[in-house]
């Protein structure tokens, strides 16, 4: 039987009470490098902003390109407009 | 000046002010989901954008009805306005669902039933538009016909979890959020709506415009004179 686990680098601690979790069939190197591996991915689910940045930055930059397009297209439609109001008014002299 | 003119600058101000609240809420009120991570943030603005692309297909199909049974230049308009919101909202949801998928499926496209629903309606739409835009005299019916038919794929992306076995979470999913997922969830709801509307708004006001517009120089032109 495998002695009690206790690893350093996973940086749980046993207090002198509490009767630390056995485990069997393991060798305390492959639960050391098992844990450290849990709290790295633990730590990059924790910390990955970079999907997030990707996702909120297209969202917007898409609403902001839609937003300029509607911007530009009534700035096109004015000028039609007003187009429309200087043939109108040279057709009525 | 009537006062529908100000709905759209309103709701565009509620949304300015709401999405830095948004943003706010997201990262320094809500928890983070303990088997998700951080990237279960995108769910905030994904899941409203999927409603909103959904309600505006509906939209959409629904005024082109009215387009086609009632040849309303104003029903014309609201459905030209929605499909464009439908295509970009949709875009928006293919884009972030599989930047979200790639960080906890481990894969960006699983290809389920839910997925390809959602493409395939993006994929009408941009036809609907595509017709609109570069069909030939009188297209506009058959673009209408188009969009009724991209609105039957709503039931079709809600209930494709139901039908179909997915990755995608069950519809339930929302309901059962904690409080401060849930209310985190309708203030992202609420920002895209002011803001999508706004878009909406003012797009179908722009083309009731170009409908106007293109009567009165036609209406301007002097008379042709008849071949001899």
């Amino acid at each position: 039987m495998q002695p009690p686990v206790d690893s350093p680098s996973s940086g749980q601690q046993t207090s002198p009470d509490s009767s630390p979790t056995r485990v069997e069939g393991r060798d305390p190197q492959t639960v050391r490098l098992k844990r450290e591996y849990e709290a790295e991915v633990e730590k990059k689910v924790a910390s990955d902003y970079s999907h997030i940045v990707w996702a909120y930055g297209i969202i917007w930059a898409l609403f902001a390109i839609y937003g300029v397009i509607l911007w530009r297209r009534s700035a096109a439609q004015r000028a039609d407009l007003e187009a429309l109001d200087a043939k109108l008014g040279s057709s009525k002299k | 000046m009537s006062v529908s003119k100000y709905v759209p600058y309103t709701l565009l101000l509620t949304a300015a002010a709401l999405f830095p609240y948004c943003v706010q809420r997201i990262f320094l009120n809500t928890p983070i989901e303990a088997e998700m991570g951080t990237a279960q943030k995108i769910f905030y603005f994904h899941v409203p954008l999927a409603w909103i692309c959904m309600l505006f297909a509906v939209v959409c199909g629904v005024a082109a009805g009215i387009q086609l049974r009632r040849r309303s230049a104003r029903a014309e308009a609201v459905a030209v306005a929605a499909g464009e919101m439908t295509v970009l909202a949709g875009l928006g949801v293919l884009i972030t669902g599989p930047i979200w998928g790639d960080a906890t499926w481990g894969t960006p496209w699983t290809g389920d039933a839910r997925q390809v629903s959602t493409a395939l309606l993006w994929l009408v739409f941009v036809a609907y538009l595509l017709v609109r835009a570069y069909g030939p005299p009188n297209s506009e019916r058959i673009a209408a016909a188009l969009a009724i038919f991209g609105a039957v794929d709503v039931p079709i992306i809600y209930y494709a979890v139901k039908i179909w076995k997915t990755t995608h979470p069950q519809t339930g999913v929302v309901g059962s959020l904690p409080d401060s997922m849930w209310s985190t969830l309708w203030y992202c709801l609420a920002a895209l709506l002011c803001l999508s509307v706004a878009f909406v708004w003012i797009r179908a006001s722009q083309e009731r415009t170009a409908i106007a517009l293109d009567e009165a120089w036609i209406a301007a032109e002097p008379p042709q004179p008849k071949p001899a």
